[in-house]
């Protein structure tokens, strides 16, 4: 199994002049920590105008601090919305292969499309093309990281004949992988041997429906870049203590925090009728339609919160429904310590992390690349 | 922190229907279906809901009209105005007002649901390129005039209408208390389509509540449903979170 960080720089209100630049340091020292303790990943996200729950809207930049700041954990787009109102794909391989040199070689490029409506009208964009672009964004990347000079005449953009630069140090390119919320983006992913980014989580049967029909598909699939990156990582809320009550209250804040904050988004489902987002997006599993009006947000089945024990627990069974990996969101909107925060990652590195640890994560790394 | 909501219900309780907790549903089959939705630019979002609710990012209002050929009391038209919100992580509407075309139905929409309803006259015109809602008061004056353009067709699944919070009064423990009430519909969908949407007018001060400016248009869309409006299974406390003061009052 493999671990990772997923990091949303999340800052509450009151905002003073310092709130933001202290939440990207502890989230720096998070990343320090968790690079020291053996996880294989940290993942950013990117958002735009969500206020309070996701201040990072320039996600490169942070990861080239990660970058800088470790030696050898893997820095990630905790995707990267291919959406062209937001960004041109040109602007995003050009970025990420900057980033992959000077990670030495640790970039992953996770993709998708956003899903809140804020984001999408903020930027003009149309939600019905988002998949149509996405899609797009995916073929070319790779093409414009891997060709000396590149040419497109495609349905969302064109280009001249240019060369694309610099180039990625990873070779033929970083992996590929895009966000899974929506039913059926599993799909998406196996048919484009791209890597399976969970960031919905959900219960084990249906996880394991998803699994099951990512692997098969997978293995005829047509993938857009020069190799299949056939991994599945799935999210969840890590707090692990050896108070499992404490564990247990910190992690529910946590999560009950994150569920919060991404209910109060308007999301593109919500709003417009389009069969472009089928679901809700953000943790739709915590978002049921009928029910009490009072119904907090309730842990789900499998959290990893608790005593080293019960985290093993979980992840055991997560394993057995065929997950690769997990990214942990391990802090919401400073609503626990960041001491605690530390302490929990160091706990997990200690006694739950070297019960699923076999190796250090293989990537298909150039010949030169560390 | 969450957004909360701070409005002052002080003003508006005395306004509230009265409502009669009972296990009365009403199902009305072939119900067209007009909602429009705007965002609106508010400088306090909080204000404009009560303390149960959230306001969600960004505030949007919806108009939901319902028209009926024929029901347990006759045909009829209802036009409300709803602002999204949220109940905790819920999906929810705050009903500002609602206008009605049929009193027998309009006297227990508000006593049985607590729909802040008054008298209005309400056309629902479908057109092959154009669906037009207008809305005016008993005395003639134009209220809102409303619109769907191009309508292309697309799934029940891909509609959407939150249950609604209704300000009313309910008695609890032999008094009359002002409680939010949660009305849950269940749409069974004919046909759906949706286009663009297109306010002409609207006359805020009548719909009860002049700071519902609307901005950037969303959406609409027009469906065929069949509907049935469950009976209240809960209600709220409107002074204090809904995690905190909400109420189980049937289990149907």
């Amino acid at each position: 199994m493999e671990f990772g960080l997923f990091m949303e720089l999340s800052v509450p209100r009151p905002w003073t002049a310092d709130s933001e630049r202290q939440v990207y340091e502890n989230a720096l020292e998070q990343v320090r920590l968790a690079d020291e303790l053996g996880f294989d990943y940290v993942w950013a996200v990117e958002h735009h105008f969500l206020e309070e729950y996701s201040h990072c809207s320039g996600p490169d930049i942070f990861l080239s601090a990660c970058a800088a700041q470790t030696s050898r954990i893997r820095v990630g787009h905790g995707v990267i919305p291919c959406v062209p109102q937001y960004q041109s794909p040109i602007r995003v391989a050009e970025r990420a292969a900057v980033l992959d040199i000077i990670s030495g070689g640790r970039l992953e490029l996770g993709t998708g499309r956003s899903a809140t409506w804020p984001e999408l009208s903020g930027f003009g964009a149309d939600p019905d093309e988002t998949k149509k672009t996405w899609d797009e964004f995916v073929r070319v990347i790779p093409k414009m990281w891997m060709q000396e000079r590149f040419s497109w005449d495609g349905r969302m953009f064109s280009m001249p004949d240019r060369a694309i630069l610099p180039k990625p140090l990873q070779k033929p390119h970083p992996p590929m992988w895009v966000a899974v919320t929506s039913p059926g983006t599993e799909v998406d992913a196996a048919d484009r041997g791209l890597g399976c980014l969970g960031l919905s989580p959900g219960g084990f049967a249906d996880s394991e429906k998803k699994v099951q029909n990512y692997r098969k598909r997978i293995q005829v699939c047509d993938p857009v870049g020069a190799f299949v990156n056939d991994k599945v990582l799935t999210v969840n809320f890590l707090s692990c203590n050896e108070d499992g009550d404490l564990g247990r209250r910190n992690g529910l804040k946590v999560a009950s925090m994150f569920s919060y904050m991404a209910a109060q988004l308007l999301s593109a489902k919500e709003v417009l009728p389009t069969h472009s987002y089928p679901s809700e997006g953000l943790l739709p599993a915590l978002r049921r339609e009928s029910g009490s009006p009072g119904d907090a947000a309730k842990s789900f089945k499998g959290v990893t919160m608790g005593t080293p024990d019960d985290v093993a627990d979980a992840i055991a069974a997560w394993e057995n429904v065929g997950f690769d990996g997990i990214n942990f969101i391990h802090q919401f909107m400073e609503v626990v310590p960041q001491q605690y925060v530390l302490d929990s990652m160091r706990l997990f590195a200690e006694e739950v992390m070297p019960r699923f640890k076999t190796g250090t994560a293989a990537r298909p790394v150039a010949a030169g690349v560390a | 922190m969450p957004l909360a909501g701070s409005l002052d219900i002080r003003p508006l309780v005395d306004g509230a229907p009265e409502v009669v907790l009972d296990e009365r549903e009403l199902k009305v089959d072939d119900v067209d279906i007009l909602q429009v939705l705007y965002e609106v630019r508010v400088a306090d979002r909080e204000a404009l809901v009560p303390p149960a609710l959230n306001p969600t990012i960004p505030p949007v209002i919806s108009f939901l009209v319902y028209r009926a050929k024929e029901s347990a009391f006759g045909p009829f038209a209802l036009a409300q105005l709803r602002l999204t919100a949220r109940s905790g992580v819920r999906p929810r509407a705050y009903l500002i007002s609602a206008r009605c075309d049929n009193p027998a139905l309009a006297e227990v929409l508000a006593g049985s649901w607590g729909f802040r309803i008054a008298p209005g006259e309400i056309s629902l015109r479908r057109f092959h390129d154009r669906v037009d809602c207008t809305v005016h008061d008993p005395d003639g004056r134009s209220i809102l005039q409303v619109s769907l353009v191009d309508p292309v067709p697309v799934t029940g699944h891909d509609v959407q209408y939150p249950p609604g919070m209704h300000l009313a009064r309910v008695t609890r423990d032999g008094v009359l208390k002002p409680r939010i009430v949660q009305v849950d519909s269940e749409y069974v969908f004919r046909r759906a389509d949706r286009g663009r949407p297109e306010l002409t007018h609207f006359d805020l001060e009548a719909w009860g509540d002049a700071r519902l400016v609307p901005d950037i248009p969303v959406s609409a869309s027009f469906a065929a449903c069949d509907v049935t409006i469950a009976n209240v299974r809960y209600i709220c406390n409107p002074d204090i979170p809904a995690s905190e003061g909400t109420e189980k009052v049937s289990d149907a």
